[in-house]
C-alpha cells in the first residue's frame, strides 16, 4: 500500500484544482489508502474561517476540513513561514512544519500529487 | 517496471497532454509493456471530446492519443466526475442525464477515481503531468 501526499497549491476559488485534489484525497481514504495533505501558496486560503462564498464564487471547501478526520485524513501540513495563518482566524487542524521539515516532507511519500 | 500516467493539465492551457504523449511514445517504443494505463483528471479530460476540431495546421491531440490506444492497447481513462461536469459524456451517461447527444471520443472510457487507486496499487510508479 502506497502512502500518498496530496499537495494543494491552487486557490480554492480560481479553479477546480483544489476541489479535485481534495476529491482524490477522499477517494484514496475511502479505499483505505493512507493519504496526507499539505497546503501552500494560494491554497492556504482554504483555511480561513468564516468563508461564505456565493455560488458564482465556488464551493465552500473550508467546510470539508472538519470532516477529513472521519476519513482518517489527520495529517494536514503547512509551512510555519506562512505567518498570516497565526495572525488570522483559521482552521486549527493543521500541523505547522519548519522550513527543513517542509522540505523533507515530500521525500517521505511513495507518491505526491499536486493540484 | 510498469508506469501509470496521471495527466491533469488542460490540453489547451498547458503542455501536459503534449509532454505525456512524447513520454508515452518514447516509453512504448523502448519497453512495449511499460504503460499500464493513462488516467486523465481535471481539465485534462477535455482531451476526450470528440466534437473538438483543432485547426488543420495544428496537432490533433485527441487523435494522437487515440492512435496510442489503438496501436499499443493502452487504456485511456477519463475521470467520470471531471468529464461529465465538462460535457464529456458517453452513451450511458447521456441516457442518464436525458441528453440527445454524447461527446466521448472513441478509445477513451469514463471511470471513477477508484480505477486510479487501483492503477496506483498495481504499477510501480505513477507520473503526473500537469
Amino acid at each position: 500500500m502506497k502512502h500518498t501526499l496530496i499537495h494543494l497549491n491552487s486557490s480554492p476559488y480560481s479553479s477546480l484544482a483544489c476541489k479535485e485534489g481534495l476529491d482524490l484525497a477522499l477517494v484514496l481514504a475511502t479505499f483505505e489508502q493512507p493519504v496526507d495533505l499539505c497546503l501552500s501558496g494560494a491554497a492556504l486560503a482554504i483555511l480561513t474561517d468564516n468563508q461564505d462564498p456565493t455560488a458564482e464564487q465556488g464551493k465552500n471547501l473550508h467546510k470539508l476540513l472538519a470532516g477529513l478526520e472521519f476519513y482518517d485524513i489527520e495529517n494536514i501540513y503547512v509551512e510555519k513561514a506562512n505567518t498570516w495563518i497565526e495572525d488570522n482566524p483559521t482552521w486549527q487542524g493543521v500541523h505547522s512544519l519548519d522550513g527543513a521539515e517542509w522540505q523533507t516532507l515530500f521525500s517521505q511519500y511513495q507518491q505526491v500529487f499536486r493540484f | 517496471m510498469q508506469y501509470t500516467l496521471l495527466i491533469t493539465g488542460s490540453p489547451y492551457q498547458s503542455k501536459a497532454c503534449h509532454t505525456a504523449l512524447r513520454f508515452i511514445r518514447a516509453a512504448l517504443n523502448k519497453y512495449p509493456d511499460s504503460i499500464k494505463g493513462v488516467f486523465f483528471y481535471e481539465d485534462a479530460v477535455l482531451i476526450g471530446n470528440q466534437t473538438a476540431q483543432p485547426p488543420r495546421d495544428e496537432i490533433n491531440l485527441t487523435k494522437a492519443w487515440q492512435e496510442i490506444a489503438e496501436q499499443h492497447k493502452v487504456p485511456l481513462y477519463l475521470c467520470i466526475a471531471a468529464a461529465v461536469r465538462r460535457g464529456i459524456i458517453n452513451e450511458s451517461e447521456s441516457r442518464r442525464y436525458e441528453l440527445e447527444q454524447h461527446t466521448l471520443a472513441e478509445h477513451f472510457q469514463l471511470e471513477g477515481l477508484g480505477t486510479l487507486v487501483d492503477l496506483m496499487n498495481t504499477t510501480n510508479k505513477i507520473i503526473q503531468f500537469r
